[in-house]
């Protein structure tokens, strides 16, 4: 009787015991890969639209600090609940928090706004035949979100866009179905434009949105673009540029059709002047060429890490890794097509850094 | 024994008979579409991804360079799934013995067996979401998202699996063997472990197997409690990721090639499925009990 | 191990079987632990239903029961917790899975165990099981891949030819509660195929003979000997598929859209109470309403699934005792 089942017993036991084998051969080899897991890890989550950003930003510090930093792209909403939550040790939000939200942390510490980048939310389509930037305005823009219309050769694209052939295909739009800050931000460009979206779905990071499909996360609306033909989308401009996708030159405040390039972005942030919490947002903003939906991004971090329940370690590694964020990291956001912070907000950010106490002592970055 | 004619079958009966059993044929058929379907469009997808390299290397979580390989997801699923198993096991086919040892027709037995119907009945994003309230959000252990959450979780899932198999097969074991053995004086506990448990091994670790199979594939109680990261680690206070949750993760992705990494994994994940449960069967055919 | 081979107890000889109390230790240790494991796992999932019930508190109190349940507007920014729309999807899906699935599953379970050539049962049988191993996520990555771009433009015409049909015509979105049910109803494949396998094969050969004797087509004799026979067991096993298919998530939520409104059309978005689930527990971490209308959803969840599966136990239950019944006098008359 032994013999009927040993074989495949064995065979299991052999197979349970390959895998134990391979995983501890393979787990020795991974610690010494990197610049040293002793670092600690520091853990985050929020918005998808800062997410490339912080991933590469991530992927350095580790090589050179030693500090494995965890980030989980949930969106912005997701973002700020976590962090509130303490789930988290940093936040990022592309909105900055509401009033309500700001409560609800504030019954755990003082938290802190510290913008890291700007970007550009493109409006992004997949429309064959359409291979240039399509001149789009706030109204129009707004029309096709809300559905009023429906076909790429309507007359108000069309009269933006003299000399370009429209095909008739139907318009798919695409949207977030989390709470996004990229929402936020476009919604609160829609609202500049068009009265009706205004008094129709509004400004928040969730709308309820007349028409279109729902997708997580700005490469979920990334995905949609790039899957349906006639698709439109709102994504963050890395987002485009990695898949190629065609996006819109929108109308700014000065009258002009601007692509969403980095220059156009940069613009957007001089002449800002945020409030003293730094909670700002700049869309829509003054310049002959700026681009009209630059987002500025943020993370949330706590005034005292270690009074709101965190360690000391942890505490030590976000200093370090904000100081990173707002030094080197502003060398590497080019690379990714993200605009590097407009020198007064960086300083006062980096005030706000240096503000971060351990139960009010002050800290001593881990280097 | 008189030749009894029965009129012939008229043509028009044997039409609806031909027919009827046409439709069953092609619904059969139907049925098994779906698999063919997938495996060849996972084949189609993932075999171009998968490698030494693959299982070897990090994902990178970069968005520029390349998105690695999936070592940490394939290692957190082996370390997740195999510390649930090693309590539920324990605990489901000690539940099972005592159903059908000490039990029996009890009325708390009737109580047990009706609890553990009803949690085989449980979606697993209900076990995630009470693992998420009762330990995550209130950080039990000193950490917010972590491995061993997402173990119990998956524990929760597999213990009603784990018993209830287990039991089935317990309860197959011939009376006879049971009285022998008592006839000849061994105590209830060497009866159990001597003669009981030897004989219905291969059908326990069959529902064991299937168990894991089971409790390997699911994202849902992962999700809210051991999150995603990409670097390998052992520390199961620390968060880990699955293979699962890579592939929920990178599904609907714009970029080509963490789609690519998602088909990948997903060949992994079925493949070590597929070995779990074939093996499973295989264990079960040969067993007497079955 | 052969009965007749064990020793006795602690090798002493078999004279006296008295055990001393200290030799009765092990088994009362065993008992103890045991009974103390079995009342564990009671009041583990004692403790989960009243965790639910406890932390969903807040929103029917804020809310009540009857408005949560029956509201429908989901918008979470605003406050607004109507759980129609997810409800509704819940219920479409499995409906529409039910529909697509039990037949092809009986089907497949027919064919197996009456029709088809003794050589590929086993096959067979092993081929629609081994959908069950295919873990959801991966379902849900073929559905996204797969079927929304395949069943696009066939859903397009289909939504067009048909468009006087309530609830077929009208716009076409690409994930949809069609996609959802068509994936739910693959997965309900393997269970509901293994239960019928098994009722259908418990079928008295005398009742299939007797049809046989009297003339009777091979499918007259399914259809008179074997399907009003099996019918109670059957309709267990979609029950059992039914609530798999109401708990069933990530694979829905990657092919429904996630959209918190009620389609027009089978072919539009929606949403259903475990894709809730799954999507917002992020973003409702600090926010206690929020938290409590997803756990109140989970419960919601929980108890279509008891109501579900309890009445697939009575279905079974009632088969079962039909069967023994059945049986006895048949005996007697064969005898």
């Amino acid at each position: 009787m032994q013999m009927r089942y040993s074989k495949p017993l064995a065979a299991g036991c052999a197979l349970a015991i390959a895998l134990g084998a391979a995983a501890c051969g393979s787990s020795s080899s991974s610690s010494s890969s990197s610049g040293g897991s002793s670092g600690g890890t520091l853990n985050g989550a929020g918005s998808t639209f800062q997410a490339p950003l912080v991933g590469e930003w991530a992927k350095r510090f580790k090589e050179s600090n030693g500090v494995t930093v965890n980030y989980d792209p949930i969106g912005s909403g997701g973002g700020i609940a976590q962090f509130s939550a303490g789930t988290v040790d940093f936040g990022g939000t592309d909105a900055a928090m509401k009033p309500d939200e700001l409560a609800t942390a504030q019954k755990k510490g003082a938290p802190l706004h510290i913008p890291i980048a700007l970007g550009a939310v493109t409006v992004s389509y997949n429309v064959s035949g359409v291979k240039t930037g399509l001149k789009l305005d706030g109204a129009t823009i707004a029309n096709i979100f809300l559905g009023k219309v429906t076909k790429w050769n309507d007359p108000a694209i069309a009269g933006q866009n003299a000399g370009v052939t429209l095909p008739a295909t139907s318009i798919t739009v695409c949207h977030r179905s989390d709470e996004s800050g990229t929402t936020k931000n476009f919604t609160a460009f829609l609202v500049d434009y068009s009265k009706a979206w205004a008094s129709g779905p509004g400004s928040d990071k969730s709308v309820q949105w007349p028409t279109g499909t729902g997708a997580k996360g700005n490469d979920g609306v990334a995905g949609c673009v790039k899957q349906t033909q006639g698709a439109v989308g709102y994504v963050e401009q890395a987002f485009a540029l990695q898949n190629n996708f065609t996006t819109a030159d929108v109308k700014n405040k000065a009258g002009n059709y601007v692509a969403p390039s980095l220059a156009a972005t940069s613009a957007a942030g001089t002449g800002v002047t945020p409030p003293p919490d730094l909670r700002f947002a700049t869309i829509n903003a003054d310049g002959a060429q700026t681009y009209p939906i630059t987002a500025v991004t943020f993370e949330l971090t706590w005034q005292d890490p270690c009074k709101a329940g965190l360690s000391k370690t942890v505490a030590a590694n976000l200093k370090g890794w904000f100081d990173y964020v707002l030094g080197t990291g502003q060398s590497i956001a080019p690379q990714l097509q993200y605009a590097a912070l407009p020198p007064e907000i960086k300083t006062k950010a980096q005030a706000k850094v240096d503000s971060m106490t351990c139960n009010g002592a002050a800290i001593s970055a881990s280097s | 024994m008189s030749a009894l004619a029965l009129p012939p079958t008229s043509a028009r009966r044997r039409r609806a008979d031909r027919v009827a059993r046409g439709l069953v044929a092609l619904l059969t058929l139907v049925a098994l579409v779906p698999l063919v379907l997938i495996v060849y469009y996972l084949l189609k997808q993932g075999l171009s991804s998968i490698g030494l390299d693959f299982w070897t290397t990090d994902p990178t979580g970069s968005f520029l360079g390349s998105p690695g390989g999936i070592k940490s997801a394939i290692l957190g699923t082996i370390v997740m799934v195999g510390l649930a198993t090693a309590v539920a096991v324990p605990v489901g086919v000690g539940v099972a013995i005592w159903l059908v040892e000490l039990g029996r027709a009890s009325r708390f037995a009737h109580a047990v067996r009706y609890f553990i119907d009803v949690m085989t009945g449980v979606p697993s994003i209900v076990f995630g979401l009470f693992v998420y309230i009762t330990l995550v959000l209130a950080g039990v252990g000193g950490s917010s998202f972590a491995a061993w959450k997402g173990s119990v979780a998956l524990g929760l899932l597999m213990l009603p699996i784990v018993t209830r198999s287990a039991e089935v097969v317990l309860l197959l074991v011939p009376d006879t063997l049971r009285e022998a053995a008592y006839a000849l004086g061994a105590p209830r506990w060497r009866v159990i472990a001597r003669v009981v448990l030897p004989t219905a091994l291969p059908g326990i670790v069959t529902g064991v197997l299937l168990a894991i199979a089971r409790a390997a594939g699911e994202t849902a109680p992962l999700l809210f409690t051991a999150a995603v990261v990409n670097d390998t680690t052992f520390n199961v206070n620390n968060r880990m990721n699955s293979l699962p949750a890579l592939i929920f993760q990178n599904v609907g992705q714009a970029q080509d090639r963490l789609v690519q990494m998602a088909w990948g994994a997903a060949l992994t994940l079925v493949a070590m499925v597929l070995v779990l449960t074939l093996l499973a069967r295989m264990i079960q055919r040969r067993s007497r009990l079955s | 191990m052969e009965a007749g081979t064990i020793t006795p107890a602690g090798g002493r000889s078999s004279e006296s079987l008295q055990r001393s109390p200290a030799a009765r230790l092990p088994d009362r240790l065993l008992r103890w632990g045991l009974t103390a494991l079995a009342g564990g796992v009671i009041a583990l999932i004692g403790y989960f239903f009243v965790k639910l019930i406890v932390e969903s508190e807040p929103i029917f109190q804020k809310v009540g029961f009857l408005d949560f349940l029956f509201t429908s507007d989901w918008v979470p920014s605003k406050g607004l917790y109507g759980a129609v729309p997810l409800l509704a999807g819940t219920l479409i899906t499995s409906a529409i899975a039910l529909v697509l699935g039990v037949p092809v599953a009986v089907a497949a379970a027919l064919y197996i165990t009456e029709l088809c050539p003794r050589r590929i049962r086993s096959p067979l049988t092993v081929l629609v099981e081994l959908l069950a191993a295919v873990p959801s996520v991966v379902y849900g990555l073929w559905g996204f891949f797969f079927l929304i771009p395949k069943l696009g433009p066939a859903e397009r015409w289909f939504a067009d030819t048909f468009s006087f049909v309530p609830f077929v015509g009208g716009s076409v979105t690409g994930p949809n509660y069609f996609v959802a049910g068509l994936i739910l109803a693959i997965m309900i494949l393997p269970i509901t195929s293994a239960i019928s396998r098994e009722v259908i094969a418990t079928v008295p050969s005398e009742h299939k003979e007797a049809a046989l004797a009297l003339g009777a087509t091979r499918w007259e004799m399914i259809r008179m000997a074997v399907i009003p026979y099996a019918r109670g067991g059957i309709a267990g096993g979609a029950m059992l598929g039914l609530g798999r298919a109401i708990g069933e998530t990530i694979a829905v939520t990657l092919v429904i859209g996630n959209a918190p409104t009620v389609g027009h059309s089978l072919f539009q978005q929606g949403y259903t109470l475990a894709a809730v689930i799954a999507n917002e527990f992020g973003e409702a971490a600090s926010d206690p309403t929020h938290r409590a209308a997803l756990i109140a959803a989970g419960l919601v969840l929980f108890v279509l699934t008891l109501v579900v599966n309890a009445i697939a136990r009575a279905f079974v239950l009632r088969a079962e005792r039909g069967q023994r019944a059945a049986r006895t006098p048949a005996a007697g008359m064969a005898a």
